[in-house]
């Protein structure tokens, strides 16, 4: 197995100590910190992603996987410089919006676009419009990405999208949106860039909406 | 008959002249009578007086405490966070186990000490005093996995499975103490039902159903079922991969979320297992028409057979159009069930 089949398979496993190893030892071999995205790093999520949509991993397996690839994107993310860190995909504002609480894929999503090489600034749960607003201009954020999983604070999305466009941002933002009742029809219908039916998808979204 | 002759009469096997209609109601049964949340999760007298209203007004079968999934774990000491018209609700990154040191000294609760489940016992006498006789009473407690998650937080409770499943199991064994002290208290308050909400145990996958919380929802049932009660079980989400573990439990009502077809649940759970749902309580109730809304039912009921009671597959959402609740109802109504098979009490594991 090479270096970087072995640490996929770590990923998958999730077994984060390992990672965390092999990440050093791949480090000190040689091998340039941008290199371990796109051949360890984003197949391993890919999978876990396939694993999830056809229930053979649950909740359980994608959190430890996430934190596993975590384990090697907190050591690779300071050493990215100069073209590496802004090719580093973009940077996402993400979280549940306001008056909602549930945060399992809100998290789930936040690790899959970190392992794609995005830039997270996670706001939780509950965020309301001002602080989406707040967060974009500080971080210069190009993607905002907001979840919920209640029918009474999808509407909160849309309120999330007036504050970017009263704030004059919305021509810097793509926006896209998510969570177990939302539909592609509601994310339209709102005015967002885009909806993403689950966390592989929504990292495929969140590539194709910052290229565009 | 009357609904609580209705459901006892279906749980038996016993003919009965309409299919019980039991919707869960809780935002709903606040603004049919016109009060905010808080006070409804807060105050047993609010509470008694919408549920009763509500099951009046729609022909419920039954009336309900639940109310939120904080309850226990404020009186256990856990950071709650109140909202005026929305389900108080856990406060997850100050979790009362975020440091899973503190287990060991945690004391459980003593239900009648004037907390929340205090109010909830207060809520069973009032219903016995005023419904006692019409409808179905029914108590309310949390299974072993959503209770561990909302004292742990329920991201770290998902890691723990892998990490700690030791700590799980120390969690789990409270839990059960817990939720069977409570559960009892409520039994001897008048609940003659009681329904256990398991919503984190969709979360898990089969593995850890079956190795981790399987074996305490059974104690769950099996305590409760020792004391006089007839249990529901109700786990929220996609149930799938674990329905066939669900049906070994024995309760007496099975839930199933819309997530998880009933036909599937037939299969899994076989012929004798009293199945309750599942309409998309969103979709297809909320946003449906009266006909469409009586047609999901009609489906439902035809893929569960008989042993089956009218409601969706979750909480009937707060705005639902009065006539889409009132369309489950005439659905239920005009269909009476015949004579079955009993359910034989040493039925786990053979349906
Ligand atoms: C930006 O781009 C994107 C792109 C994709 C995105 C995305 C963003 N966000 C998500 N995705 C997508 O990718 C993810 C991975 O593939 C997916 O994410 P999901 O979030 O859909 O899926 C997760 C990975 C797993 N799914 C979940 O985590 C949700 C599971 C269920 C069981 C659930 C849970 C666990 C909880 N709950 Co609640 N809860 C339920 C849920 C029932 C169910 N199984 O669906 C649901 C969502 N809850 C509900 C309700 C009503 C409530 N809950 C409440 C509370 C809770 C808990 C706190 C106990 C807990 C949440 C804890 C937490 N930290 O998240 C209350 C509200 C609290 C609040 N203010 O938010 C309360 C109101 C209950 C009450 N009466 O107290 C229902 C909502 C009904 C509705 N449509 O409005 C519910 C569907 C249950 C039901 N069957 O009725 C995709 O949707």
């Amino acid at each position: 197995m090479s270096q970087f089949e072995e640490m996929q398979q770590a990923i998958i496993d999730g077994k984060a100590p390992v990672v965390k190893e092999l990440t050093e030892q791949a480090l000190r071999d040689g091998v340039k910190p941008a290199e371990f995205f796109p051949k360890a790093i984003v197949p391993a999520m890919n999978e876990v992603g396939r694993r999830m949509r056809d229930c053979e991993f649950f909740i359980p397996e994608v959190l430890i996987a996430a934190r596993a690839a975590r384990a090697a994107t907190d050591i690779l993310r300071p050493l990215l410089v100069g073209d590496e860190a802004s090719r580093s995909a973009g940077t996402v504002v993400c979280c549940t919006v306001k008056g909602d609480l549930h945060d399992i894929g809100k998290n789930i999503v936040a690790m899959m676009l970190e392992s794609a090489g995005f830039r997270i600034v996670d706001l939780g749960v509950d965020a309301s419009p001002e602080k989406i607003v707040q967060a974009v201009q500080e971080h210069k954020a190009n993607l905002v990405a907001m979840s919920a999983l209640l029918t009474t604070t999808m509407v909160n999305m849309k309120a999330g999208i007036a504050a970017l466009a009263s704030a004059g941002l919305r021509d810097h933002v793509k926006i896209m949106v998510g969570g177990a009742p939302v539909t592609e029809n509601w994310a339209r219908s709102i005015g967002a860039d885009g909806y993403g039916k689950d966390a592989p998808t929504a990292v495929d979204l969140a590539r194709s909406l910052v290229a565009n | 008959m009357k609904g609580r002759e209705r459901i006892l009469a279906t749980l038996d096997g016993q003919p009965a002249d309409a299919l019980p209609f039991m919707p869960i109601t809780m935002m709903f049964a606040a603004d049919h009578v016109g009060v905010k949340y808080l006070e409804y999760a807060t105050d047993y007298r609010v509470q008694v007086d919408a549920q009763l209203r509500v099951a009046e007004d729609y022909d419920f079968d039954y009336v309900s405490v639940i109310s939120d999934p904080a309850c226990e774990a404020a009186d256990c000491g856990a950071s709650v966070k109140f909202f005026p018209d929305q389900p108080p609700a856990l406060d997850e990154e100050n979790a009362l186990l975020a440091d899973k040191g503190k287990l060991s000294t945690l004391k459980a609760p003593d239900p009648s000490s004037g907390g929340r489940m205090h109010n909830r016992l207060k809520a069973l006498s009032l219903f016995k005093r005023r419904a006692g006789g019409d409808k179905s009473i029914e108590g309310w407690v949390e299974g072993p996995c959503a209770e561990a998650a909302d004292l742990r937080g329920i991201n770290a409770l998902m890691t723990d499975f892998y990490d700690d499943p030791g700590f799980v199991s120390g969690l789990f064994e409270f839990v059960l103490e817990l939720e069977l002290a409570f559960g009892k208290a409520q039994i001897a308050a008048g609940a003659e039902l009681i329904g256990i909400g398991d919503a984190a145990a969709s979360l898990v996958g089969p593995k850890f159903y079956e190795e981790l919380v399987w074996p305490y929802e059974t104690r769950l049932v099996d305590g409760l079922r020792a004391s006089g009660a007839r249990t529901r079980l109700h786990i929220c989400g996609n149930t799938r991969s674990i329905l066939a573990g669900m049906g070994r439990l024995g309760c007496d009502i099975v839930d199933l979320d819309s997530l998880a077809p009933v036909s599937q649940g037939r299969r899994e759970m076989g012929p004798r297992q009293v199945l309750l749902g599942n309409i998309d309580p969103v979709r297809a109730l909320r946003n449906g028409t009266p006909e469409s809304v009586y047609d999901a039912v009609a489906e439902c009921h035809r893929e569960a057979c008989n042993r089956f009671i009218v409601g969706a597959g979750c909480e009937v959402p707060r705005d639902t159009p009065a006539a889409n609740l009132r369309a489950m109802a005439r659905y239920a109504r005009e269909h009476g069930t015949a004579e079955l098979q009993p359910k034989a009490d040493s039925s786990r594991g053979l349906p």
